[in-house]
């Protein structure tokens, strides 16, 4: 059925289509992915100079010191150790949520971009579930599903990023039917699953890269909120979120380092995706 | 016999909605109108089946919890039958529904308290801090979006989105924590973070800085105005980000449209074609103004948690942490119910605003 031609032309564009990917405009992607993996495997790998579970009872609440280069907190635990550490629990995490979200949100965002009632009435579903207070209705399904498995704050994740991603790829998906090249493809015979996910989900494509950008550093900003309401790792394990929680009280006590140091944690991975996103949105806008 | 009743009604109704419509200028608002509001009760009927039927779903026992630790099987079982919980799905759902429709949304298990009580003296403070910070990320985030706008791909625009980014990276706990060492302990330019007013301040909730500024009490507003700053900066900041990217893409379109460049061909000043600029891109503006405020009904509720601020979001936070299920319910409805009157509004507004959209 293909034709020589035809597939040799494809092809072409198939490569100057990834061609974008590699130019030196891209370069705040790399840095941003490099670091926040980076992060990620140095939380895991590197020796740290302290226990991050193991509290020094004797020096609470020291600040930034020699010895503790981020101070210590109220009972005693190695800041730095465990800013270090939580990044190896709390980015896999968010990267977890976010693929999670992927993978439920661009199919039921494909299915609700065709034609017909069908699509319609799945948004009118996510319209109502977007009216609902997310915060609190994560809090509920988290505890749903089990307060102490911190694998569950995926679930409030998926609740505030599914419906983002099938707005986006409905919304996409839905201009792009007009196109010329499907309707030719419909002309052609082609069935409604490949239209779908041969023509329309490479087009989308760069767009949701944007959003899954987005989405990570969300995702991360929902489990640290979580994790400071106490939601999330159980105690001794460090996460973001409960650390700034610990330090909270004695904020307005002067001790500062306990809170600020994961806060400018989050703040950095957060900063990271952001600026990986609007770099891919500008090049998405201007090709 | 009733179908054929009810159709010449339906009949006589639709006429006069065309009546109305052709009225004058304003009937086709009316109309549109008539039409949304009369789609409310669907909207709240489905609101109130999902908020039972979320909680109806949870796994947890709140017999359990209300009892505590110390509590016998006998304590759980006889609260089991006071709550009504051992009733099946449908008798549980008919009543709640029934109730609501009654104004009922039942009594907090842990406060002993009707949730109606709670809702009005909660949603008060939690409106006005709602309403100062989209004013504050109002304000910011335009002014910064217009900016970056107005100098496109140049210099001030790299500076102002490096702005935006860090505005849109700064988690609004980890803000509000960042103010309170700053402004409260290091400049000591804010009372402490506990609370809406001074701590012998006869009022303590309520419509606070709105009541006091039209009663004159300058004393009681400015205390008001004080307390309400760090969080109110706190969220404002951050949610600016959103005002400022939505502004920079709808005014840097408004600023390169056709219009705008006849305006500077025929020679206006720099103000006035600003000002034109933004009235064609104040729609998505407002339009996000309306989701941000839907959105932090809840979304605020851990930064009013770390102010004491006694909102609904930090009684529903609190509720939903104790699997206390009518304080979740009744949050679920205020919180739609708002949603969907700040919609109803966006959509009135818009149309006022923008004589292209029409309501059909």
């Amino acid at each position: 059925m293909t034709s020589v031609p035809l597939e040799a032309g494809s092809a072409f564009r198939r490569r100057s289509r990834l061609r974008w990917l590699f130019d030196r405009s891209m370069l705040p992607v790399v840095i941003g992915i490099g670091v926040l993996v980076a992060f990620t495997v140095a939380g895991a790998v590197i020796p740290l100079p302290f226990d991050p579970t193991a509290p020094d009872v004797n020096s609470p609440l020291v600040g930034p010191s020699a010895d503790h280069w981020f101070g210590t907190d109220l009972s005693g635990f190695d800041v730095f150790s465990r800013v270090i550490r939580a990044a190896s629990r709390d980015i896999p995490l968010a990267l977890v949520g976010t693929l999670a979200s992927l993978a439920a949100g661009v199919p039921l965002g494909l299915l609700a971009s065709g034609k017909g009632k069908l699509g319609e009435r799945i948004m009118r579903v996510t319209d109502v579930f977007q009216a609902f207070p997310l915060l609190v209705l994560s809090v509920v399904l988290v505890s749903l599903a089990g307060r102490t498995n911190q694998w569950n704050v995926v679930w409030a994740i998926m609740i505030t990023n599914v419906p983002r991603f099938m707005r986006l790829v409905r919304a996409e998906g839905l201009a792009l039917r007009e196109a010329r090249f499907i309707e030719a493809a419909y002309a052609i015979g082609a069935t409604r699953k490949r239209i779908a996910f041969r023509h329309i989900l490479p087009n989308v494509a760069g767009v949701i890269l944007v959003q899954v950008s987005l989405s990570a550093a969300y995702a991360l900003v929902v489990i640290a909120a979580l994790a400071f309401i106490g939601i999330g790792a159980p105690p001794p394990d460090p996460s973001w979120g409960a650390m700034i929680k610990s330090g909270f009280s004695e904020l307005a006590n002067g001790k500062w380092w306990v809170s600020i140091f994961p806060g400018l944690a989050i703040f950095f991975c957060v900063a990271w995706l952001n600026i990986i996103a609007d770099t891919l949105e500008s090049k998405i806008e201007k090709v | 016999m009733r179908a054929t009743l009810a159709i010449p009604g339906k009949a006589a109704a639709s006429k006069r909605i065309e009546a109305i419509a052709q009225s004058g200028p304003g009937g086709r608002l009316a109309v549109f109108l008539i039409k949304r509001i009369t789609f409310v009760p669907v909207s709240l009927f489905v609101i109130a089946t999902i908020a039972f039927g979320i909680l109806y779903l949870l796994p947890g026992d709140p017999a359990v919890s209300i009892v505590g630790d110390a509590g016998s099987p006998e304590d759980v079982k006889r609260i089991h039958t006071e709550l009504g919980l051992d009733d099946g799905f449908w008798t549980r759902y008919g009543t709640y529904l029934n109730n609501v429709i009654h104004g009922d949304l039942g009594v907090s298990f842990f406060a002993q308290e009707k949730v109606t009580t709670q809702i009005g003296r909660y949603l008060p403070n939690t409106l006005e801090l709602i309403l100062f910070a989209i004013v504050i990320a109002f304000v910011i985030g335009v002014s910064v979006g217009s900016f970056a706008a107005y100098f496109r791909r140049r210099y001030p625009d790299n500076v102002a989105r490096v702005l935006i980014t860090v505005m849109q990276s700064t988690p609004d706990f980890f803000l509000a924590g960042v103010l309170i060492y700053t402004v409260f302990y290091l400049a000591g330019a804010a009372p402490a973070p506990a609370g809406r007013m001074r701590i012998d301040s006869l009022d303590q909730a309520g419509f606070l800085l709105i009541g006091n500024f039209f009663h004159g009490r300058w004393y009681d507003f400015w205390d008001a105005l004080q307390h309400m700053f760090l969080p109110g900066v706190a969220l404002g900041f951050v949610y600016a980000s959103y005002f400022a990217k939505t502004a920079r893409a709808s005014m840097s379109r408004a600023l390169f449209s056709h219009q705008i460049e006849f305006a500077r061909a025929c020679g206006l000043g720099e103000t006035l074609v600003l000002r034109y600029a933004f009235s064609t891109a104040r729609t998505p503006i407002l339009t996000y103004g309306a989701i941000l405020f839907g959105v932090l009904v809840g979304g605020e509720a851990v930064v009013e948690t770390i102010f004491s601020w006694q909102g609904v979001g930090q009684w529903a936070l609190d509720g939903s942490l104790k699997l206390d299920v009518p304080v979740m319910q009744g949050f679920i409805l205020v919180a739609g119910v708002i949603t969907l009157t700040i919609y109803l509004l966006l959509d009135v507004v818009v149309g006022m605003l923008d004589p292209r959209v029409t309501y059909d």
